[in-house]
């Protein structure tokens, strides 16, 4: 089953944090990817720019309305994603607390609906 | 540049919808995909199941509370996803507006941090 792991974090707490702690989490994570990697459980890992360059697209009757995001206001903003492929919600979940982003912040859990004929592969 | 486009819809607009329609938006969500990809601007698209199927995750000082339902419950939900690597923002905007859950809900289109987060 695949899983998105959606990485919430306080950006104003995270931009606060010395940099070499932060260079050393973006460093766990990325071994993170790569431990997925080895155990065929990796599929797309990425951070995201701060919630502040979000940009909010709706399209009502043919017209587009292009608003600044993001589109929710929280505590914690997105800054984060990994794609997983796990046995079952259980072993995602174990994954995401293997997240560094889970420590200092949140991770939800969301499995994909799995259809064909995506571009995917 | 890549950018993550997040798709929000009010899942119980959806499910009002009659089977055939939704069947219809679904071939139609697939067929902007393909073209995007045959255009090399995708990178990865999949629909999520519903938020009751969320759980959320935090570990502090090593124990791990796990909480279902999502991060934030909001009038429309996120619904699916679309990676895209195009030439600028103006671009990412233009492919969100032209999916057809535009229409209906909402995009937010945001920027991958390509050189790291540190």
């Amino acid at each position: 089953m695949k899983f998105m792991l959606i990485v919430h974090h306080d950006e104003e707490a995270f931009s606060k944090i010395e940099k070499e702690k932060r260079q050393q989490l973006l460093a766990e994570s990325i071994e993170l990817t790569h431990q997925l990697h080895a155990a065929g459980q990796y599929l797309s890992a990425s951070p995201l720019q701060p919630a502040a360059t979000a940009v909010m697209v709706r399209v009502r009757e043919g017209k587009p309305l292009v608003t600044d995001g993001p589109f929710i206001e929280t505590r914690e903003q997105i800054a984060g994603y990994f794609l997983v492929d796990a046995k079952d919600l259980k072993e995602a979940v174990r994954i995401a607390t293997r997240v560094p982003g889970a420590h200092i912040g949140t991770v939800e859990v969301r499995p994909l609906i799995e259809i064909t004929g995506l571009p995917n592969e | 540049m890549k950018y993550l486009c997040l798709v929000y819809v009010e899942e119980k607009i959806l499910h009002a919808m009659p089977q055939s329609e939704r069947v219809v938006l679904s071939n139609e969500s697939m067929a902007y995909c393909d073209g995007l990809q045959k255009q090399g601007q995708l990178i990865a698209a999949s629909p999520l199941h519903p938020v009751e199927t969320a759980t959320t995750v935090r570990v502090r000082d090593g124990k791990t509370s796990t909480t279902d339902g999502p991060f934030a419950e909001t009038k429309e939900q996120l619904g699916g996803y679309l990676l895209i690597d195009v030439r600028d923002l103006n671009d990412a905007v233009r492919i969100a507006s032209k999916f057809p859950a535009a229409q209906f809900g909402s995009i937010e289109v945001r920027p991958l941090k390509e050189l790291g987060c540190a």
